[in-house]
């Protein structure tokens, strides 16, 4: 079974294409838009014996791209999205190059798109977490945002990539399997989610207080991902992503600063949050944009209201972590100690 | 009567035409087109616009705009103004306004020809320093111009930079001029205002300072651009740089009885004075007038921003209002034809001589 990866150089992409390794898979293309980011992934096969790694350089917003991504492949790992820039580009690069992707899909000769199985690595974004009383649990039946233009562009292009990818099943009956992480991190990755506070000049405002925070250590969501995507019962499933033992933001903060470096940091409550987010809505309105409402009390609902997290259905799938919290954490601070030691 | 505004092309640079007419109580955003649907289904739903289309005919059928703002890239000026204009619409185009200066002279006849306005998106020109700066111009505080610096910094490093340096099929990449003349309207517009000769002797050289090494091979785009200009009066440099930090965006004016030195990024127009005290007490005013003149534009922008004037556009939404009145008014539109003629012609001459297939 000829496997592909989109987005296989990105900080996920090089643990999925190891772990597919790990799981046994033998012929895995792995389609990545810049041609610097081959290094990880080509140390991977070494580790394994016999496994065939194509490396396909592309964009998928290019219909042509997509085409000789898609050839011969029974199972497509879509984990390539826009994860930052201005909103016409995340839209671009992840709704309009999904749409390619599907297209190219249904498009080629060879394998019918009915014996392929495409799993969509989503995101919690998607879910309209904003309505939902504090201490509400998310699970896969929490409903999904109902106004994503008030969120930030990420979660509202990560919704439009999902009803794509729903419309798309609909119409020519592929297998569908849709993951859902929290925060991936892990050597590599950021050092903050929002979730945790926001950096505005020199100052971190921490606005996750007790909050817990939905971490998927990269390395555990990777796995997370090859499983359902090999499990037969997950054909038309949707799974959240997340490890079992979750620390709550103001832990995140107080280790990383234990073991990464100090940092300056102003704790603020989720009602003083609020009552900044009410204050900043108003300036908006008022001088019609002039700073932008990086909170409104949508957005700090949505973020910092405060839920629980269920990831029982992912546990049905035989998943476990492989790398328990206390070690994801160490490992990431470690990574992270160094990166600001070089900086330095 | 409320303008009906409409926009075709949903990229990046869409968000601020559709930021800034919102702004004006006079005019209403009807729709917006774009090719690919679900580039026109964001823009809309992100910014509650009524209608989106993916046809830009079946748009200008069904809404009958006044206006159609052209957003696309430049490969497509052309035919969409001629489409807008045969439906009765004035044009507002983003710049720059065509890929060659063949195209822009077509687009501005056809303009002329259907009796409809249209202005190219020269929002710098209308940022506060520069509407300052052509008060000192012309109220004679700088005399007569004798040479005049126009320089922009680029950051490769940014949000567009980055799409660019990724994608090996970006629309920028195809053009003529590529990164710069995606840029250089906004350094050329500052300088023909004082160098108004139809065909000025231009000397560019280009030249790239950093291969974006494994970011989708960017080995043709060529990312430092210096150009000398002379005409008859006045003689120029222009400056594009990707390298230089800060990324600012520079304009002096050396004028026969005073020098201005705008700073578009900071908003601030200082001037630099003839000494009118003798030898070493000459040498010790000038820092202080110059501290003067950062103090008073400091304190103006102070006042912009209570104001809520402050906004990044905010020379876009002027170059709007004014557009729009002169549709209204059926009075000359804010930049001259001939202005805009002449920066495309020494853009593609620059061009020629930098990147020599646009010659052939």
């Amino acid at each position: 079974m000829k496997v592909l990866v989109t987005g296989a150089g990105g900080f996920l992409g090089v643990h999925v294409v190891e772990r597919l390794l790990a799981h046994g898979y033998t012929d895995i293309r792995c389609f990545l838009r810049d041609s610097g980011k081959t290094e990880r992934l080509l140390t991977l096969p070494e580790s394994h014996s016999g496994p065939k790694l194509e490396l396909c350089y592309g964009n998928l917003r290019s219909k042509s791209d997509c085409a000789l991504a898609v050839a011969d492949v029974s199972l497509v790992i879509h984990l390539a999205a826009g994860l930052k820039g201005a909103p016409a580009e995340l839209f671009a690069d992840s709704v309009v190059a999904s749409r390619n992707l599907l297209d190219a899909l249904e498009e080629r000769d060879g394998i019918p798109i009915q014996e392929t199985r495409v799993v969509l690595v989503s995101s919690f974004g998607v879910y309209g977490a904003a309505a939902l009383p504090r201490g509400t649990l998310i699970d896969e039946g929490t409903p999904l945002e109902e106004h994503p233009e008030l969120r930030d562009t990420y979660s509202h292009s990560k919704l439009r990539q999902e009803q794509l990818f729903r419309d798309y099943q609909q119409k020519a009956g592929f297998q569908l399997v849709v993951l859902r992480p929290g925060v991936i991190y892990g050597p590599g990755g950021g050092a903050f989610s929002s979730r945790v506070g926001l950096q505005i000049g020199p100052v971190f405002f921490h606005l996750g207080g007790s909050n817990l925070l939905p971490l998927a250590y990269v390395v555990n969501c990777a796995e997370a991902i090859v499983l359902a995507a090999g499990h037969p019962a997950a054909a038309g499933q949707v799974y959240n992503v997340h490890d079992d033992d979750l620390p709550t933001a103001s832990r995140y903060l107080r280790e990383y600063k234990r073991h990464v470096k100090q940092m300056r940091s102003i704790r603020l409550p989720y009602f003083a949050t609020r009552m900044l987010a009410r204050f900043l809505e108003a300036y908006y309105r008022r001088s019609q944009g002039q700073l932008p409402a990086i909170i409104t009390r949508y957005k700090a609902a949505a973020a910092w209201g405060g839920n629980r997290f269920d990831n029982a259905k992912l546990h049905t799938l035989g998943w476990s972590q492989l790398v328990a919290t206390p070690d994801a954490m160490a490992k990431t601070f470690e990574h992270l100690r160094r990166q600001d030691a070089r900086r330095q | 009567m409320s303008l009906k505004i409409a926009i075709v092309g949903c990229g990046k640079i869409a968000d601020a035409h559709v930021e800034e007419i919102r702004k004006i109580p006079s005019v209403h955003l009807c729709a917006v087109c774009d090719l690919e649907p679900i580039m026109a289904e964001q823009l809309a739903v992100r910014y509650s616009v009524p209608q989106w289309y993916s046809d830009v005919a079946k748009m200008l059928e069904a809404e009958r705009p006044d206006v159609l703002h052209i957003t696309t890239p430049p490969q497509s000026h052309l035919p969409l103004t001629e489409q807008a204009l045969a439906a009765g619409c004035h044009v507002f185009i983003e710049k720059p306004i065509a890929l060659r200066y063949s195209d822009a002279q077509a687009i501005i006849a056809a303009a002329i020809a259907a009796g409809k306005k249209l202005a190219v998106n020269y929002w710098p020109r209308f940022e506060a320093p520069a509407l300052e700066l052509r008060r000192l111009h012309e109220s004679g505080v700088l005399g007569n111009p004798v040479h005049v610096e126009s320089s922009i910094g680029y950051d490769l490093q940014g949000e567009f930079g980055m799409a660019l340096r990724r994608d090996p099929q970006h629309w920028v990449r195809r053009l003529p001029g590529k990164l710069f003349q995606n840029v250089l309207d906004h350094v050329l517009n500052k300088i023909t205002p004082f160098l108004e000769d139809e065909n000025p002797f231009i000397q560019a050289i280009a030249w790239q300072a950093e291969a974006a090494a494994g970011e989708g091979g960017s080995d043709e785009l060529l990312d430092e651009l210096r150009v000398m200009i002379r005409g008859a009066q006045v003689s120029a440099y222009a400056t594009f740089s990707a390298h230089a930090r800060p990324v600012g965006q520079i304009l002096r004016v050396y004028g026969t009885k005073n020098t201005a030195h705008v700073d578009y990024i900071a908003r601030t127009v200082v001037l630099e004075r003839k000494q009118t005290f003798p030898s070493a007490l000459g040498r010790l005013f000038p820092p202080f007038l110059a501290a003067k003149d950062h103090l008073r534009q400091g304190l103006k922008n102070v006042n912009s921003f209570s104001h809520a004037r402050f906004h990044f556009f905010d020379g876009m939404r002027r170059l709007l209002e004014d557009f729009y009145l002169s549709i209204e008014k059926d009075s000359p539109p804010p930049i001259d034809y001939g202005e805009i003629l002449r920066v495309s012609a020494m853009m593609e001459r620059i061009f020629e001589q930098v990147y020599p297939e646009v010659r052939a």
